[in-house]
């Protein structure tokens, strides 16, 4: 059965890629510092496939079909979508053994993902996907969330589908090494009077709640008050799956920088399966 | 229902941009064919963000629009300054 050898969560702003060298040197260095560590982690674990949670952009689905969760089961996964994106345009190979087995498995746990045989994978994606793995060619199951479109899946219903999640990984029985990657948040305004700004203090509230071994009040926090750190903010939900999947086990805060010139909190948290269970 | 036509013109006005060759003009944005109200109408026909954003447009919509237009983030204040942030209650991460 497949083992979730490294999991997981980094924001996933634009500028990353389109403008690299307009962030301080030093915040860069943190956060780059910290997805080259993940990426020495996962060639050291000789990684076979990511599944990586993204929000939805409307590159994949609009106002006339929108859902709460999909699944890209496709041999490949266009991108980047974004001309602007200094990202090559590759054709991203999927993993249509392991997609196929997470949509069954997800769906007799009690959820109702769509499908999608021709999922595009935007900068949502490949902004980190690209720092995974810069040749392009690691097997990737797509999954979006609607993270800015109401009504919202709560922050407790994030964590519960990425329970779901992490159990239709382990138990796989096509592939032995499997990452997981949340790639989205942390807080950031998003076509509103507040562009610009970040929410410090929340982002430092986030990643510490992630160390913690009690999610309780993060996967309490309403849906309405999240919104008061972003309208997109709410990406987090990918991190907070990320944190269901890997339940028992505290996440590592490897960076936060707030770059206000990428107008993103950028941050990075790990979690192991080796480390010591915190239940 | 006027208010997804709004926002399907406006989504659709943005892909034809992302198909267009490199260095050609900017395509002009056609309300033709969507059931629009005349408010929304020349809110479309004049760009006008403030009137788009109040019409209730989804903020990702707002963003790639504005971004098309050449708006930069320093522009969103000035543009929304009549928009009052919605703000309710002390979130549980605020310390102050």
């Amino acid at each position: 059965m497949a083992e979730i050898v490294m999991a997981y969560s980094a924001s996933h702003a634009p500028m990353m890629a389109a403008d690299r060298e307009s962030a301080p040197r030093e915040q860069a260095a943190s956060f780059f510092g910290a997805l080259r560590q993940v990426r020495d982690r996962a060639t050291n674990s000789e990684v076979q496939a990511v599944v990586m949670i993204s929000g939805e952009h409307f590159t994949n689905f609009f106002l006339d079909n929108l859902p709460q969760i999909a699944i890209g089961l496709g041999e490949g996964h266009q991108g980047p979508l974004e001309k602007w994106l200094k990202i090559p345009k590759v054709i991203v190979p999927g993993e249509p053994g392991l997609a196929s087995h997470i949509m069954e498995q997800t769906v007799s746990a009690g959820f109702q993902p769509a499908l999608s045989y021709k999922m595009k994978a935007d900068h949502g994606f490949m902004t980190v996907y690209y720092e995974l793995d810069p040749l392009m060619r690691l097997p990737m199951v797509p999954i979006v969330l609607n993270c800015t479109t109401k009504p919202l899946m709560t922050l407790r219903q994030c964590y519960d589908f990425g329970k779901a999640l992490g159990d239709a990984i382990r138990s796989y029985p096509g592939l032995d090494r499997v990452a997981l990657c949340a790639a989205g948040g942390l807080s950031h305004f998003v076509g509103e009077p507040r562009v610009g700004d970040i929410d410090e203090e929340f982002d430092r509230w986030f990643v510490g709640q992630l160390e913690k071994a009690d999610l309780g009040d993060l996967l309490d926090t309403p849906n309405d008050e999240l919104m008061q750190a972003g309208n997109g903010t709410g990406e987090v939900r990918a991190w907070v799956a990320v944190a269901g999947a890997m339940h028992g086990h505290a996440g590592t805060t490897l960076a936060y920088e707030p770059i206000y010139e990428w107008i993103n909190g950028m941050g990075v948290v790990v979690y192991e399966d080796s480390l010591p269970s915190t239940v | 229902m006027s208010l997804y036509e709004l926002q399907r013109c406006l989504f659709d006005y943005l892909r034809s941009m992302e198909n267009a060759t490199e260095g050609s003009p900017r395509p002009e944005l056609s309300v033709e064919g969507y059931d629009l109200t005349d408010a929304e109408r020349d809110a479309l026909v004049e760009g006008d963000i403030a009137a788009i954003y109040a019409a209730g447009t989804h903020p990702v919509i707002v963003n790639g629009y504005c971004r098309a237009m050449g708006y930069k983030r320093a522009d969103y204040r000035s543009l929304l300054e009549t928009v009052k942030p919605d703000l309710e209650g002390k979130a549980r991460w605020q310390k102050s």
